[in-house]
């Protein structure tokens, strides 16, 4: 059994990678404080909701192209898809928050694997989270939907802990409800790997507007 | 019934608008029922050309194909909306789909403000939108709509809604919004998703960065409920900058307060950029 690319996912996922995403809750803080998000249910079912339809599924879907562009050497596509996701995150704290973890992870790649650093100036734009993590994957010979899971899971350990410090939760709670949330991180990679470009939509009202709102917010802990 | 409409249009309009010396002229027009184009007026002098389509048919029907191309050369000032809101009818199985495409050229600029759309129970319904800007374009647009009758009580309870925007400077995508509800669908109602309420509706304004003094002036406007008496919660905004403009969005129970609330934005935004006030179109029968 080859272990070396499971290991490398490790690394990639680790909540100590050092990208910052810990200072990020994607609205939840303006979420709890208008009392729409209240406990462990409200939490699970807003998580569940954005992986069916929200932002994070199209991420997930651009994820994989960005990576079959990697592989194929296909610099303008990679360019393409890494420009589409500035477009698609339209609030501003969504879009700084994809540049600045994208930004640090790019940067700690160069360090660790200089060779790559073309595919990384090929974003020519600022380079998202998404993008760094599909090239860092195909480099460390991850499999694409791997990397996926990978990713969903990531994100979503992320918004639970963001959760449990909000709400807050007791850490056990949060861990159930990571655990909850398995089976839709499974069926929304099933979901995105047959997805067609012109399929490619989300439904992001709710996401968007607590985003936008977020940047309004007169005391706040987390930077979206 | 709308619906059993023996065959599907396949609507065209080709608008070209030109400006020699300080005036804009629609100096082209292509159209193709039922769509079609009223006479331009100049309601605030020769410089801005007031356009307004009309679908002559009354509504879109499954297996409607309507496709709408606009082009601005440069320094053209134009104003586009419609002479009524849009009703998409319940299909009988097969989509609608209305496509436009717009190309602004240097120093021109669109003000793209359609009246509302209202998707019936039923419709199912794509709209694809794509801007090109040139360098130093300007566009101003906005989507309303309303699913379902909801004055009637009517709610979106079959159907597919499938919403595209593109907006391109140059041969930078600046802003993609692909949106969609499916009818019935749980994101109608949670919070993730509609939570409930009928109306969205998008403003955007787009050519450059904008400041930061500007966007706080912004989020000073907010909508002002039609009817505050009736037991509905709040409608919800928000307000954020894109790379280069802004970005308006709501959801809530009004189209009209939307409207009201993106007049708002609209005048603030054009005394800034285009050193002119509002002129409300005539057929918006405010």
């Amino acid at each position: 059994m080859n272990s070396v690319p499971m290991l490398h996912l490790l690394q990639l996922v680790s909540p100590a990678l050092p990208v910052g995403a810990y200072s990020y809750s994607e609205g939840l803080e303006t979420l709890v404080q208008s009392e729409q998000i209240t406990d462990l249910i409200t939490l699970e079912h807003w998580l569940t909701q954005e992986l069916q339809y929200g932002a994070i599924r199209l991420e997930s879907a651009v994820l994989m192209r960005i990576y079959r562009s990697a592989q194929a050497n296909d610099r303008p596509k990679l360019s393409y898809w890494n420009q589409w996701l500035s477009a698609f995150r339209e609030t501003e704290e969504l879009r700084e928050q994809s540049w600045q973890m994208g930004r640090s992870l790019s940067r700690l790649l160069q360090s660790l694997q200089p060779d790559l650093e073309s595919s990384i100036a090929a974003c020519e734009d600022p380079c998202n989270f998404v993008t760094a993590f599909a090239l860092a994957s195909v480099h460390w010979q991850i499999d694409c939907e791997t990397a996926v899971l990978g990713y969903l899971h990531s994100w979503a350990s992320n918004l639970v802990s963001a959760g449990v410090r909000l709400i807050p939760l007791g850490q056990t709670q949060g861990q159930h409800v990571l655990l909850n949330l398995y089976p839709q991180i499974e069926q929304t990679v099933n979901e995105v790997v047959t997805l067609a470009d012109d399929e490619l939509e989300c439904c992001g009202w709710g996401l968007s507007i607590a985003s936008m709102t977020h940047e309004t917010l007169y005391s706040r802990l987390f930077r979206s | 019934m709308p619906s059993l409409s023996p065959t599907p249009w396949q609507g065209r309009l080709h608008l070209e608008f030109t400006h020699p010396s300080d005036k804009t002229i629609l100096s082209r027009s292509e159209v193709q029922a039922p769509l079609k184009v009223q006479r331009p007026f100049y309601p605030e002098g020769a410089a801005v050309c007031h356009s307004v389509m009309l679908h002559t048919a009354g509504g879109i029907v499954g297996g409607d194909r309507l496709s709408c191309t606009t082009h601005l050369h440069p320094q053209a000032q134009v104003l586009v909306t419609t002479a009524a809101a849009t009703k998409i009818y319940r299909s009988n199985g097969i989509t609608a789909q209305q496509n436009t495409r717009i190309s602004v050229a240097e120093a021109a600029c669109l003000e793209w403000l359609p009246q509302e759309t209202i998707v019936f129970d039923g419709a199912i319904y794509r709209q694809n939108l794509r801007v090109e800007l040139a360098a130093n374009a300007t566009w101003i647009g906005w989507d309303i709509t309303r699913l379902g009758r909801s004055a009637r009580g009517e709610q979106f309870l079959s159907g597919e809604w499938r919403s595209r925007t593109e907006v391109w400077q140059g041969d930078r995508l600046l802003w993609v919004d692909p949106q969609y509800l499916i009818g019935g669908s749980e994101m109608l109602q949670s919070d993730p998703g509609l939570a409930g309420y009928p109306v969205i509706a998008s403003f955007a304004f787009i050519k450059q960065p904008i400041p930061k003094e500007l966007l706080e002036k912004v989020r000073g406007f907010s909508p002002i409920p039609p009817f505050p008496h009736l037991p509905v919660p709040a409608s919800e905004t928000g307000v954020t900058r894109l790379t280069s403009g802004l970005l308006c969005r709501y959801r809530g129970n009004s189209t009209s307060e939307a409207r009201h609330w993106f007049i708002q934005v609209w005048q603030l935004l054009r005394h800034e950029y285009l050193g002119r006030s509002i002129c409300i179109p005539r057929v918006w029968q405010m």
